[in-house]
């Protein structure tokens, strides 16, 4: 059962730390951050700074050294790899910058395939999948395999994917990083489109100065910290 | 969440990603059942054979002696007529055939040769029943009553002697009275067979016999068959209850040599199965672990979008169960196509004596036994689709973290 929370995300002296060898090395050095409920925002900074990191362990992926990360009033750092698993089944979507569809999957199986593992009646995730598909305006290619399918269209599918089990927050990695310039402006209108109208939450990691253009909020990260925080009343 | 169905097709298509190698490891399977499957049968046949050889020939199922007869077959060791209670068991439904001799070392003379052979008074016409030579003669009669005087040889014996149908022979044995009998025989006919029992056996009429050494009505043996294996048991203990102290045995201990070889057809193929599966599953193992380091990153993908590991080790499992069934399919298909294209048998001709050396017959039989089939193909099934689970283990562990930044 989703709770109603304002924020999505709520992470509190958030730090990671790698082991290279006998060096500890730094990726995280205390992250305060709340995303709230619709918010549509990008996470930026040079590369090494962290913010792969802290989507990682936003999306339950990795784990912090130290510190506290909620997501729909969920507290991730206690929970098995099980209870992970099924908290980014129901609460998370991904996109991923290499696409990361399951290639002998068609694009419908492929957003078909999150509902199947959560247990949908096949009437109704054939429904949605096809409701999602149709949304990223992919009709008419349900059952192309990821390899007769564009980069833009692949991305088109891994968001549909991310989206079709109605989750808190969706999490993307660079998601035009793969694109070329025309298909990456579609993807970037897509993506906000569906923020206006189902509400749900982007946050996106990103070097992308198109996409950064694009959402309400600005989050900047230097060197494992949150250089700067920027909300703007208007994206296009 | 929602059972493991929806990895079916996940887990066929996986499957065919490279297609070249699961035809190979599909191969290795396939093969290796074939094999498995085909000596099964061709070992079955072979111990089939090797029994039916070792009972047919003229020991039957079951033997009865006087105790001693079988560490010293001289005329000392002898049977009474049978009894009233004796042919009751004999004459019972659980004894299908039987037949009374007398069955004693003896010399057998010709003009050219002398030779050890075994001299058998036998009634032909229940003689016929336990034995097949009586029907395997090659030149002349058999015999044709208890009291026929005519000897009937093995054609090899005859070859050795230089003697042939209507020749006489002279036979020298013990008597009961200790002295040695001498007498001549007519060869009346020549019988084929086993190499062995054509050199050691000489036939001639039980009464002749029983006159010739003096025994009066005494038999030496009385052998038997049983109307299904099953029944044996029960047989030799009625009769041993019925002859109180005389020496009743079964085949099996009465033919060792057969006995063991149609024993030993379980350890070999079970040893040999154990030999294919370890090849097998060096394959399987190999292959599987070589899909599921290339598939790293899917592995990984699919417990980021929320897939738990044990589903994945399940979908790598359900990879090899259709994989390894695959094979097993095949290798039961061309078992059984090899195996039903002998349908007149198998004719070991070209090495016949070989063959008869080991205890068998010129053509095996095979048979298949669907337990047989079924059982090792389901073992090769399962122990296979066993051997993948450490690849599978090692996929569901993968960190979802690690899996995606795996190039």
């Amino acid at each position: 059962m989703t709770n109603v929370v304002a924020n999505i995300v709520e992470c509190r002296g958030v730090t990671k730390h790698y082991r290279q060898g006998a060096i500890d090395v730094p990726a995280l050095r205390g992250i305060d951050l709340s995303i709230e409920k619709g918010d549509f925002a990008s996470l930026a900074g040079p590369s090494g700074s962290g913010k792969t990191t802290l989507l990682n362990i936003i999306g339950g992926l990795d784990r912090p050294t130290q510190g506290s990360v909620k997501v729909d009033g969920e507290e991730l750092t206690g929970l098995s790899g099980e209870a992970l698993a099924d908290l980014r089944l129901t609460k998370i979507g991904f996109v991923f910058q290499a696409y990361n569809l399951i290639p002998v999957l068609t694009a419908e199986e492929n957003v078909e395939f999150i509902l199947q593992l959560m247990g949908e009646a096949p009437a109704k995730r054939r429904a949605r999948a096809r409701e999602m598909l149709h949304e990223v305006a992919l009709d008419g290619l349900e059952n192309r395999r990821p390899a007769r399918l564009s980069g833009g269209q692949q991305q088109r599918v891994a968001v549909a994917r991310a989206l079709a089990s109605r989750p808190a927050i969706v999490l993307a990695d660079e998601p035009t990083a793969n694109l070329d310039s025309k298909t990456a402006e579609d993807l970037i209108t897509l993506m906000s489109h569906l923020n206006q109208i189902s509400g749900v939450t982007f946050l996106m990691a990103t070097h992308d100065s198109r996409v950064i253009a694009r959402t309400r909020r600005h989050i900047v990260i230097t060197d494992g910290r949150i250089a700067s925080d920027e909300r703007r009343n208007s994206a296009g | 969440m929602g059972g493991f169905r929806f990895l079916l097709p996940l887990a066929w298509r996986s499957l065919w990603r490279n297609p070249r190698r699961t035809f190979i490891t599909m191969l290795v399977v396939c093969v290796g059942l074939w094999s498995v499957l085909t000596f099964a049968v061709l070992l079955r046949a072979w111990s089939a054979s090797s029994r039916d050889v070792a009972i047919r020939t003229i020991t039957g199922e079951g033997q009865i002696h006087a105790q001693g007869y079988l560490d010293d077959p001289t005329v000392a060791h002898r049977l009474p007529p049978p009894d009233a209670g004796l042919m009751a068991v004999l004459n019972g439904g659980a004894v299908s055939a039987y037949s009374a001799r007398v069955r004693l070392s003896a010399i057998v003379q010709s003009e050219y040769k002398t030779l050890p052979v075994t001299l058998v008074g036998v009634q032909p016409a229940h003689e016929r029943q336990i034995s097949v030579l009586p029907a395997q003669i090659t030149a002349g009669h058999y015999l044709s009553g208890p009291d026929d005087v005519g000897i009937v040889l093995g054609s090899n014996l005859a070859r050795r002697l230089k003697t042939r149908v209507g020749k006489r022979v002279v036979v020298m044995v013990q008597a009961a009275d200790g002295h040695l009998a001498e007498r001549a025989f007519q060869v009346v006919g020549l019988f084929a067979g086993p190499r062995t029992a054509e050199d050691e056996f000489v036939f001639t009429g039980l009464k002749t016999a029983q006159r010739f050494t003096g025994i009066g009505s005494d038999l030496s043996e009385i052998a038997f068959d049983v109307s299904n294996d099953a029944a044996l048991p029960g047989v030799l203990a009625a009769l041993e209850r019925a002859v109180p102290g005389a020496d009743v045995q079964s085949w099996k201990t009465l033919e060792p040599l057969s006995y063991a070889v149609s024993t030993f057809f379980d350890q070999f193929v079970l040893m040999w199965l154990w030999i294919i599966f370890l090849l097998m599953g060096f394959g399987i193992v190999n292959t599987q672990l070589m899909a599921v380091l290339e598939r790293t990153r899917e592995f990984g993908l699919l417990q980021a979008l929320g897939m738990r590991p044990r589903l994945v080790l399940l979908e790598v499992a359900l990879e090899s169960v259709f994989l390894v069934g695959l094979g097993v399919a095949l290798g039961a298909a061309a078992a059984l196509a090899t195996v039903s294209a002998f349908p007149k048998g198998i004719d070991l001709g070209f090495l016949a004596r070989g063959a008869e050396l080991a205890g068998a017959g010129h053509i095996l039989y095979p048979v298949i036994v669907p337990s047989d089939f079924v059982t090792y193909s389901l073992m090769v099934w399962v122990l296979g689709v066993l051997a993948t689970l450490w690849p599978a283990r090692r996929a569901s562990k993968v960190s979802p973290v690690e899996a995606m930044s795996h190039i």
